[in-house]
């Protein structure tokens, strides 16, 4: 009786600590009722627009700066390519929610691991639409958390004037990466940072109109 | 107005390109050497550019312009001033990078890919690059101008330019369109203009 009561208590501990960390993302905000199931997000939604931002790069130390293009080619899929200042194009990936391309890479960047940090960073960079399942709330914005396999989205969209300012990426303990945009008209953004956690890894995209 | 006869000389320049005729050797032989005679005649040598970035699933080409600066023997400044301020030094087997306020520098020192870079952008300016050992050439006339399309022999260079395109003034025979094409679908056309040759550079503008 008393070896299953500390089994027990072993359990409840276990599951609470668990709980906690589970718990980690959201821990200081305040669950809500749900006031909507989907989510759109119009930064990178138009096939008439070619989306040029002037980019910096810092990995481990090391700046990279160049040019990011994106373009919606069809309904799912975004084409993006990187230049340098001069315009020599270092990668260029198709990029949609279910499918990946690489169309060409410069074989300095061509490293797996990277391509698939890239990867992941791009695919929510240009996600549309996030399914919701469950909504919290702060001061200064509603939240709404997404699934997205193994792991979840966080969606902040600020209470003040209804625009998408932050997705944090996160497994059930702890944040992944980090999207955070300025947007002025709720078109496109003008400014977006891609902030790891794991890894010194930071993208810094400004947006520019071509003389 | 400026605007007006860029596009001018834009629409001319197009409408030519459909009408290019290659060269017979003689044609060659004097047009390598007019340049040839001119491009060892500079010293020092500043132009504007527009640089427009051709992506086939573009709807418009990428528009960046500025200023480059070259004095012999290997001094180079290429300065973007719209829509952003980004500039590039080289200089002293070294490359100082100046993008918005922030400097960094690469000890390129021997690095034999930036030598043939530079080598390249210089040659690609002054119009003096008719190596025969570096790359398979071909010469075409235009009205009113010539055109010269260099492909890479080296296989390292060529997995970034298949091609290289000048086209210059015939009267001048200076360069005022260099084009890099990376596919046939994707590249990028540097037009110069208001070029001056030989005024005097002081070595301090090579800073960054």
């Amino acid at each position: 009786m008393q070896k299953s009561t500390i089994q027990f208590l072993l359990i409840n501990c276990f599951l609470a600590i668990v709980l906690v960390s589970c718990g980690s993302v959201t821990k200081n905000y305040t669950p809500k009722k749900l006031d909507k199931t989907s989510y759109e997000v119009p930064y990178f939604s138009d096939s008439k627009t070619d989306y040029v931002y002037k980019t910096n790069i810092t990995v481990y130390g090391n700046e990279i700066s160049g040019i990011f293009i994106a373009k919606k080619i069809n309904d799912t899929t975004h084409r993006i390519v990187f230049t340098t200042e001069f315009g020599n194009k270092l990668l260029d990936f198709e990029i949609s929610d279910s499918s990946f391309k690489v169309n060409s890479i410069v074989s300095e960047l061509d490293r797996k691991i990277l391509i698939n940090t890239l990867k992941e960073d791009f695919r929510l960079l240009l996600k549309k639409e996030y399914l919701i399942q469950e909504q919290f709330e702060n001061d200064s914005d509603d939240i709404y958390k997404s699934k997205d396999g193994k792991r979840d989205n966080y969606l902040f969209i600020s209470k003040k004037d209804h625009r998408l300012e932050k997705v944090v990426h996160a497994s059930k303990t702890k944040e992944k990466f980090t999207l955070i945009f300025s947007s002025e008209n709720n078109i496109f953004a003008e400014k977006i940072d891609i902030i790891h956690r794991n890894i010194k890894l930071k993208i810094e995209l400004n947006y520019f109109k071509s003389e | 107005m400026k605007t007006k006869i860029a596009l001018l000389i834009l629409f001319i320049s197009g409408n030519l390109f459909a009408q290019e005729q290659k060269m017979t050797d003689a044609e060659i032989a004097t047009f390598k050497q007019d340049v040839n005679v001119v491009s060892k005649k500079i010293k020092t040598l500043s132009t504007d550019f527009v640089q427009y970035k051709h992506l086939d699933f573009l709807s418009k080409d990428i528009e960046t312009s500025g200023k480059m600066i070259f004095k012999e023997p290997s001094l180079l400044q290429w300065q973007y001033k719209k829509p952003y301020n980004y500039s590039i030094v080289f200089k002293n087997g070294k490359i100082l990078i100046n993008d918005e306020g922030k400097k960094s520098a690469v000890d390129i020192g021997n690095s034999k890919i930036f030598g043939r870079i530079n080598k390249l952008i210089v040659g690609s300016v002054s119009g003096n690059m008719f190596d025969d050992k570096e790359f398979t050439i071909s010469y075409f006339k235009l009205k009113g101008q010539n055109l010269a399309k260099f492909v890479p022999k080296d296989a390292t260079l060529k997995k970034y330019i298949k091609q290289i395109e000048l086209t210059f003034d015939k009267e001048e025979a200076t360069v005022v369109q260099v084009k890099l094409l990376e596919s046939s679908e994707d590249y990028t056309r540097i037009v110069l203009k208001n070029k001056v040759i030989n005024a005097k550079i002081d070595d301090s503008v090579f800073t960054n």
